[in-house]
């Protein structure tokens, strides 16, 4: 990990949001991973798409449900996790680390500082 | 999840697809005590009035054999898909049904009122089912197996001094046996059983997917009151002679329609991507005219690929291609035959004596 890293922020949809350099990287929670079970499949967003926060931009399967994964801030899609079409499980094994779904360059920092932190976030799932 | 009125788990420590791929390859145990249970002395009058909704020659089922039937109504329509087994306990002949727990009220209501003091048993025993190539192996270290027992035989045994009911029966496609055992033994045979390490316990995911795979039915979803057992695909589980009698409920349609062409057909399908086919996802041909929706999906860790099962108008000609909206986008998927994964029973004997 970079040496600018931010602090690892959640969504309440059970996503984490890390930012570098304006650079965010999205995934979901291990919570997720773990809610959703084995996941067989993604789709991916498409890179040069511009979303606001909120927006459902992709989906992940797993064997019990089909969820959609919203986007946590405005932004445009500058990459995405491509070994996750060959190997979805991947974000089961590390969802918060190898299994980042994909990154947005962000146009309001504002909307980053208003997510939980991790301690908020544990406390969000205690509820 | 909440399940019928019980809590059940969708799956165990190692997940869905772990638990689906050791029963397929070794075994793996399911908790299947929510399910009804009932004993019906083996009377008459009580099989007279049974055989309204079973159709079935019920006074001659052979003793220590298991049947896939029904509870039909009016109309042939299916009430509940259910096992039912002729078997002495304790030296009186009973009836053994066993059905789905979602069912629980309206089959009652139809077995006590033909036979006013069948016993429920399902608050004093618990039902495990043990399924998978090597369920013979994990079992008859600890539970007597006659060698030459068979897919759908039953019989009493012991465990624990308690008599258990054992059926050579299951719903994943694979050899394996069912256990009806007195609940203060119950957790004591589980323990036992887990002691094999190649062995784990599954729950309602796995269960799900097996039978998928094995194109096994399941009640509401592919079964319902309004569909019949022949448009169902289950003709083969209609005892012939019943639909000419007219003590069966619904014989005359269902004779009509074992003559005639139906008006929808079950089928399998399989995904041509990577999404996954869900319950209730509707099917259109090539001119985006609707033809069917699927009752089940899932995704098959033996085909790594999602399937499903379906029903579609007749007159389809399958050789044309079926799109399955997902997502409001429409996406090829292939007629697959079923089952998709070969059933795997240890097989022999007649329905009657």
């Amino acid at each position: 990990m970079g040496a600018n890293m931010s602090e690892k922020k959640y969504t309440k949809d059970h996503e984490w949001v890390s930012i570098e350099n304006e650079i965010a990287t999205i995934g979901i929670s291990n919570h997720a991973q773990e809610s959703l079970g084995d996941i067989v499949f993604i789709e991916l967003p498409s890179v040069g798409n511009s979303v606001k926060a909120k927006d459902e931009i992709c989906v992940v399967e797993s064997v019990k449900a089909a969820s959609d994964i919203y986007a946590p801030i405005d932004g445009e899609i500058i990459e995405v996790n491509n070994n996750l079409e060959n190997d979805a499980a991947i974000i089961n094994q590390d969802a918060e680390n190898e299994g980042w779904i994909f990154k947005m360059k962000i146009s309001d920092s504002n909307q980053y500082s208003e997510l939980m932190s991790e301690d908020e976030y544990k406390q969000f799932l205690e509820q | 999840m909440p399940f019928a009125g019980f809590n059940m788990p969708i799956n165990y420590k190692t997940g869905i697809i772990n638990e689906h791929k050791n029963v397929r390859n070794h075994s793996g145990i399911f908790d299947v005590s929510h399910m009804g249970q009932i004993l019906i002395e083996n009377n008459e009058s009580y099989l007279h009035k049974l055989e309204k909704y079973i159709p079935l020659q019920l006074k001659k089922l052979i003793k220590n054999r298991s049947h896939y039937s029904f509870l039909l109504n009016k109309d042939g329509g299916v009430i509940d898909d259910l096992i039912i087994s002729n078997i002495d306990i304790k030296d009186k002949s009973y009836l053994y049904i066993v059905y789905n727990a979602s069912r629980k009220k309206e089959d009652e209501e139809i077995f006590i009122s033909c036979a006013p003091n069948a016993e429920k048993i399902y608050k004093e025993n618990c039902l495990f089912a043990i399924q998978g190539p090597d369920s013979i192996n994990v079992l008859k270290n600890i539970i007597d197996i006659p060698n030459n027992m068979n897919f759908f035989d039953i019989l009493i045994s012991k465990y624990n001094n308690n008599e258990i009911i054992v059926s050579r029966s299951g719903y994943t496609g694979e050899d394996g046996f069912e256990l009806s055992i007195p609940n203060e033994s119950a957790e004591n045979l589980i323990t036992h059983l887990l002691k094999n390490e190649n062995t784990m316990l599954c729950g309602l995911g796995s269960r799900d997917s097996l039978r998928l795979e094995a194109g096994l039915s399941l009640y509401g979803h592919e079964l319902n009151e309004k569909i019949t057992p022949i448009e169902a695909g289950l003709s083969w589980a209609l005892d012939k002679e019943r639909l000419e009698d007219e003590n069966l409920n619904g014989n005359k349609i269902l004779s009509d329609q074992l003559k005639n062409k139906l008006s929808n057909k079950k089928i399998g399908l399989i995904s041509t991507s990577k999404s996954m086919l869900r319950d209730g996802m509707t099917l259109f041909d090539n001119n985006n005219n609707e033809i069917g929706k699927i009752t089940s999906g899932c995704f098959s860790p033996n085909l790594k690929k999602s399937i499903a099962i379906g029903y579609i108008i007749s007159e389809f000609n399958t050789d044309n291609p079926i799109f399955c909206e997902i997502r409001k986008k429409l996406e090829l998927v292939k007629i697959n035959n079923l089952p998709f994964v070969k059933k795997n029973y240890k097989k022999n004997g007649s329905k009657y004596e």
